[in-house]
């Protein structure tokens, strides 16, 4: 048990190096800032940049492509666009403030839900523990004991 | 006819109406004569359902311009294709067509069951015609399709270029097919509560539903993301906008539900949490009904006249309230064995993965609904798009994919260090191999990279978990038997139809994730503005824009196509017709993509723009393994054809345990 403890516990942190490592996208700047921002177009669509392809999205991406060229790094732009919209032009919600809520609230229901499993079935096996002791005959035999962990192999090649 | 439909509708609402009463009256008063009586109701219902929405068609394929609905949705020049499929194209007759599979559904149950479960049938019917009572009062009070125009026009509005494809005919079906089949599960749910029929009885009668109904939840999401990919024209197929999540969370609640319900069936256990599944599922379908119809929340698919919500807010809350009472109150009954052998065992793993499923639509409906949060809490209304669901939902995913391979091999009961050794050290090895093979192969550093890399490796290791296990029996069933491979391998699948059909969709499972996996982290697009004859190269193919052409095709129809010849290697290999397509009274013209799919990738062509000069603007996208979520959901429907065809020796098998286990524990019904 403690050599698989120790390898759910290099998977989880690998897991979470993995989760936390690296920029967002393996795409050109342009993409990042397609990725980053909403379409703004008059028929209000509800679209990522990267997946719009209205000609209000061609404009836009054209006028970021010159402000990439003029020297404006993707965070200026951003923070443009956001002084320009303000929050809504965000394809996602920061990660700060009540926004921040957004983000940890479904790993902290995850983790609640993890713990709340865990402890579920730690008391189920409890209670099997409880049920097969009070059944138990007082004492085993070697017997008893050597067809009980027969039974066991047997029962552990076999799908029911 | 028009009056006729209108008609028929005020009287299936009469008729649903008495049938309710009187299945309810007939149930607890134990009356027979109502009984009989209520048991006509479901047909006459569906029969008047259905002579109205055949005159909807019927208006349509006849360009009956004095109905508003059919002036709206449709012209003269429209194909009859998708005059039919008009039907469905705006709000008020999706809710017809809601309405007519509902009825159609329960005309089925009505003839499944009205000569057996008669404990619990009438209160299954009571409840599937309450659910059909609401849809009917909307469609008759609140958005007739039949409302006329008093002075008809010449031609109609037309349909929305974007639903002109193949797509509108199956994927809205699909969906709701999915969407209204849960609604039997959910009466039988309820049927049981009512009843205090609380042994697995209702899902056993209703097995077979949820996996159809799941079914085709599956394939209407798919087909939906296929639409998405040929139609939109941004060489994506999923958005995560609200509707497609609306679409999602029930088929993540109903997986969990479809897992969960194994351990009832096989241990006796978890009967609340089965009821409240269920309950989530199908409220989650009307929540749905709700984003699409409430213009609450911004979305591309909501309808033009989202007017509806606050109905199916208020149904939504009803159905909450009432079921989330009635298991209250039956909770003395519900109460399970809820005993385990061990930590480590398969029935573990199953409370893991609905952990899992579950926390992924949480994450889902938390990002749908957080934009609504922002604007109560601070006022500001911000936007919750896909970045966000990528970072939250990926390595919950990813978990989850893990969980797939590790289930089907977790012995039940319980798992020794013997046991998982013998199972795990086959796939862990060929994950290994697989994660050592990759390294220096496919690049590395970003997120979407490392999480690709983490994806394919656990594809290896759960398709081999799988393929183990397919293996695991044919082999045991050849040195029982004489028979070939093949032999041993059909004979094994098709005795234990259950299980291996659930193994076939596993693996279709697997190949989706490794489809999103591959075209999320790999693919590369390029935008070239060309004149004709010019031409540039991606990824090993070199791509030649020939000509443009322009095509009156009808007399609201303008198609403007770009020709392009594409080489790789030096010979030929495709020619590329994307265009753009101009309809008479839109704003916007609609891009036609062009895709030549293989098993590798695809080749995803778009045009973008173009002049008078005949130069073009054209996007090409190469967007690899996208096919290999396609021949997933092939095999996903494969999988569950095989795990829904009857089982006389499965039925055989539950029969003699439920017998067995009768003697031991009397269901409370029967105390």
């Amino acid at each position: 048990m403690p050599l698989l403890k120790f390898a759910v516990s290099i998977f989880v942190a690998a897991w979470f190096f993995m989760s936390v490592s690296g920029t967002s996208y393996a795409g050109s700047l342009l993409q990042d800032l397609e990725n980053a921002l909403m379409c703004k177009c008059d028929d209000k669509c509800g679209k990522v940049l990267v997946n719009c392809t209205c000609s209000t999205s061609d404009k836009t991406r054209a006028k970021f492509s010159k402000m990439l060229d003029s020297g404006l790094t993707v965070d200026q732009i951003i923070k443009s666009q956001v002084d320009e919209y303000g929050e809504t032009v965000l394809s996602a919600p920061t990660k700060f403030g009540f926004n921040l809520t957004a983000w940890v609230m479904p790993f902290i229901a995850l983790v609640a839900g993890g713990v709340g499993v865990r402890k579920v079935i730690y008391s189920w096996v409890d209670k099997k523990e409880e049920t097969v002791t009070e059944d138990e005959p007082e004492e085993k035999t070697a017997t008893s004991e050597k067809y009980s962990k027969r039974l066991q192999d047997e029962l552990d090649g076999i799908e029911l | 006819m028009n009056d006729i439909g209108e008609f028929t509708l005020l009287i299936a609402l009469a008729t649903a109406i008495y049938g309710c009463v009187a299945y309810i009256m007939a149930a607890r008063g134990n009356r027979i004569d109502l009984y009989l009586s209520a048991d006509k109701t479901p047909l006459i219902v569906w029969g008047c359902v259905m002579i109205s929405s055949i005159c909807l068609w019927r208006a349509f394929l006849t360009n009956d311009f004095s109905l508003q609905y059919v002036w709206a949705y449709s012209n003269i020049e429209l194909d009859t294709f998708y005059k039919f499929a008009s039907f469905w194209g705006g709000q008020k007759g999706s809710l017809l067509f809601w309405t007519l599979l509902l009825t159609t559904y329960t005309v089925v149950v009505h003839f499944q069951n009205r000569k057996k479960n008669l404990h619990v049938v009438p209160y299954a019917m009571a409840v599937l015609l309450t659910i059909i009572i609401f849809f009917l009062c909307l469609v008759n009070f609140s958005t007739n399709p039949f409302e006329r125009i008093p002075l008809p026009p010449e031609d109609g509005r037309g349909l929305n270029p974007l639903l002109q494809n193949y797509w509108m005919v199956i994927h809205p079906p699909t969906l709701y097919l999915g969407y209204v089949g849960f609604t039997v599960p959910f009466a039988f749910a309820v049927a049981a509560l009512i009843s205090k029929n609380l042994d697995d009885g209702w899902i056993r009668l209703t097995r077979k539903w949820t996996l159809i109904s799941w079914f085709f939840l599956c394939m209407g999401n798919l087909f939906g993301a296929s639409w998405a990919y040929v139609e939109l024209g941004w060489g994506g197929y999923w958005a995560w906008d609200p509707v497609e999540n609306a679409a999602f969370m029930p088929l993540l609640i109903a997986t969990a539900f479809l897992h969960s319900v194994m351990i009832q069936e096989k241990k006796d256990m978890m009967k609340v949490w089965n009821m409240s599944l269920i309950l989530l599922t199908f409220v989650m379908t009307i929540f749905g009904t709700f984003i699409t119809r409430s213009g609450l929340i911004q979305s591309v698919h909501t309808f033009d006249e989202a007017t509806l919500g606050y109905y199916f807010l208020a149904f939504l809350f009803v159905i909450l309230f009432s079921c989330t009472a009635l298991i209250v109150s039956r909770l003395p009954l519900l109460k399970s064995k809820n005993q385990l052998d061990s930590f480590l065992s398969r029935e573990s793993g199953f409370l893991f993965n609905n952990l899992l499923l579950l926390g992924i639509a949480f994450a889902t409906f938390w990002g749908t609904i957080f934009p609504i949060i922002s604007e109560a809490v601070r006022g500001i209304k911000i936007t919750v798009g896909p970045p966000f669901y990528n970072q939250v939902n990926v390595p919950i995913g990813l978990a989850l994919l893990a969980l797939v391979g590790i289930g089907p091999v977790i012995a039940w009961r319980r798992a020794t260090l013997s046991n998982l050794k013998k199972n795990f050290y086959r796939p862990l090895a060929v994950a290994f191999i697989t994660a050592v093979a990759l390294f220096p192969v496919i690049p590395l550093g970003s997120r979407v990279e490392n999480y690709t890399y983490i994806a394919f490796i656990l594809c290896a290791f759960v398709m081999t978990c799988i393929l183990s296990e397919f293996y695991k029996g044919t082999a045991s069933r050849m040195g029982l038997h004489d028979e070939s491979m093949f032999g041993a391998l059909t004979t094994v699948t098709w005795r234990n139809k259950r299980r291996y059909g659930g193994y076939i969709v596993h693996i279709g499972v697997v190949l989706i994730f490794a489809g999103i996996a591959g075209s999320q982290a790999y693919g590369t697009h390029v935008e070239k503005h060309l004149k004709p004859g010019e031409k540039f190269e991606i990824r090993g193919y070199s791509i030649t824009y020939e000509k443009l052409v322009a095509i009156e095709a009808t007399s609201v129809k303008t198609r403007v196509i770009a020709q392009l010849d594409v080489k790789r290697n030096g010979s030929h290999y495709w020619t590329a017709r994307p265009e753009k397509e101009f309809y008479k009274g839109q704003n916007q013209p609609v891009s036609e993509v062009d895709v030549l799919s293989t098993w590798r990738e695809d080749l995803y062509m778009i045009l973008a723009d173009f002049r008078d000069d005949e130069s073009a603007t054209i996007k090409v996208y190469v967007n690899p393994m996208v096919s290999w979520m396609w021949t997933g959901g092939w095999i996903i429907a494969f999988g569950t054809m095989i795990s829904m065809w009857p089982d006389r020796l499965e039925q055989r098998r539950r029969l003699e345990r439920f017998r067995r286990e009768e003697s031991l524990f009397p269901s409370p019904a029967q105390e």
